[in-house]
């Protein structure tokens, strides 16, 4: 299945955005965002992590990276 | 490691041919296992954040299943809103593919632009459909559709595909010759890849093996029976691994299927067949406002036992199946379309065996490879 990870933007230079999750950050193209990103904000990526996709509420974001912690967590991956 | 998973293709040679094609991947089938102990309305609000490509596609194929165990059957004007948000995915996912990944593949500039006006303009279905957000829920949620919203997401769409393929919508759908003749004189860098293919065209070809509609008909039991995951990771249907996806789907338009006379099963249908898709999405679509209507959310009805869901998402047959007791999620599974594609003995393996292992192998095969468009990274490689 097509998993992403939600990241959280830690820093923004133009168009490209650097996001954190799981304590790996790595960067990803604004352009095809909707809409306004911020610092702080979070994102889902598209595949390869190259760009991000849409802006999440923090609290989804949350309870999506708690369960895939879960999955990290039980070994299946 | 970042619960992100890819496909490795290993292709080994022998006497100038491919031999034999290894499919190995770390795509996590049994994650949705996890889901165990929640309960749906959780695992509805997760799902379309952890798999992005097809998030829409992935939440109303649960809610499918939760309906098929609560026995709920949704109105007709909630379901049309529910295909209309799933074609919307489907021209979104298609579109990017084919103004991001196509131009590169002929060493052009992605079209991004075309890229982010199609994506804008159906995500704008959603809201215009169900203002509370409410569009994943089992029953239905409030839907108060915004008709000419959609029609305004509908036309721009169109527009951008148009503008970024350089064929019509009806072109793609209805009429084959002014397929080909897009294709004598392309405009565009989409148009160009399709049109530039030469030999490698039929690339891939075999005997074209199509998911009937639906998916087989003992899936339910199958998945059923999966007690070890082995299904999940390599399903079949009687033995054999049909192909699932938009050549599956789209294989009688007048286009695609001159394409498949001509080259079978080869990398062109395939590219022509997807762009068809998006086309027909669209047309779809705007055939759906008519059967849109207010309708209020569905109140909350436990569901209990098991059920199964089914949807036509973007890269083919994506299907949910759940157990329930107490309320709570017992048992999940999720087979996507890929796991059939991507099989050691399905579509891709079977047009890459035997072909002649030249310099440009690897080439033709990522080429094969862009045209099943996997749901996560693919690498190629020449042993």
């Amino acid at each position: 299945m097509c998993m992403a990870v939600p990241s959280r933007i830690v820093a923004i230079d133009g168009a490209v955005a650097t996001v954190e999750a799981f304590g790996q950050t790595r960067q990803c193209s604004l352009m095809l965002l909707g809409e306004e990103a911020a610092v702080g904000d979070y994102v889902i990526l598209g595949a390869g992590g190259t760009f991000a996709a849409e802006k999440v509420p923090e609290e989804a974001a949350l309870a999506a990276l708690d369960y895939l912690a879960e999955v990290l967590e039980s070994g299946r991956a | 490691m970042l619960p992100e998973s890819r496909i490795h293709i290993a292709l080994r040679t022998s006497a100038g041919r491919v031999a034999a094609v290894e499919v190995r991947s770390t795509r996590m089938v049994e994650a949705a296992g996890r889901f165990a102990g929640r309960r749906p309305d959780e695992v509805l609000a997760i799902l379309p954040l952890v798999f992005s490509l097809c998030g829409t596609a992935q939440a109303l194929a649960a809610v499918a299943a939760v309906e098929d165990a609560a026995g709920i059957v949704p109105s007709r004007p909630q379901i049309a809103a529910r295909r209309l948000l799933l074609l919307a995915e489907t021209v979104s996912e298609h579109g990017l593919g084919i103004a991001r990944d196509w131009p590169a593949l002929v060493g052009e500039a992605a079209d991004l632009g075309g890229a982010k006006t199609l994506k804008t303009a159906m995500a704008a279905i959603r809201p215009a459909l169900y203002p509370a957000g409410d569009w994943a829920v089992p029953g239905g949620g409030g839907l108060v559709p915004d008709r000419f919203r959609v029609q305004d997401a509908l036309a721009d769409a169109g527009a951008a595909l148009v503008a970024m393929t350089g064929f019509r919508l009806c072109h793609a759908i209805d009429d084959s010759e002014a397929f080909a003749a897009v294709l004598a004189h392309p405009s565009t860098a989409p148009a160009r890849l399709l049109a530039g293919l030469g030999e490698d065209a039929g690339f891939g070809a075999q005997p074209f093996e199509p998911m009937p509609a639906g998916g087989p008909a003992d899936l339910n039991a199958r998945l059923a029976a999966d007690a070890d995951g082995g299904f999940l990771a390599r399903p079949d249907m009687g033995g054999r691994v049909p192909e699932t996806g938009p050549l599956a789907r789209q294989a009688m338009l007048p286009p695609v299927a001159a394409l498949l006379a001509r080259h079978g099963t080869g990398v062109l249908p395939r590219l022509a067949a997807r762009l068809a898709d998006a086309a027909s999405a669209l047309r779809e679509m705007a055939t759906l406002v008519q059967d849109l209507a207010e309708t209020p959310p569905s109140p909350i009805r436990p569901a209990q036992g098991s059920g199964l869901g089914v949807v036509e998402a973007a890269r083919g047959l994506l299907a949910h199946r759940i157990e329930l007791e107490d309320g709570l999620v017992s048992r999940y599974q999720i087979l996507a379309p890929t796991e059939w594609n991507f099989h050691p003995g399905g579509a891709l393996a079977r047009g890459l065996a035997g072909a002649i292992a030249d310099d440009r192998l690897e080439a033709r095969a990522r080429l094969l490879v862009h045209a099943l468009d996997p749901c996560v990274a693919c690498t190629v490689a020449v042993d």
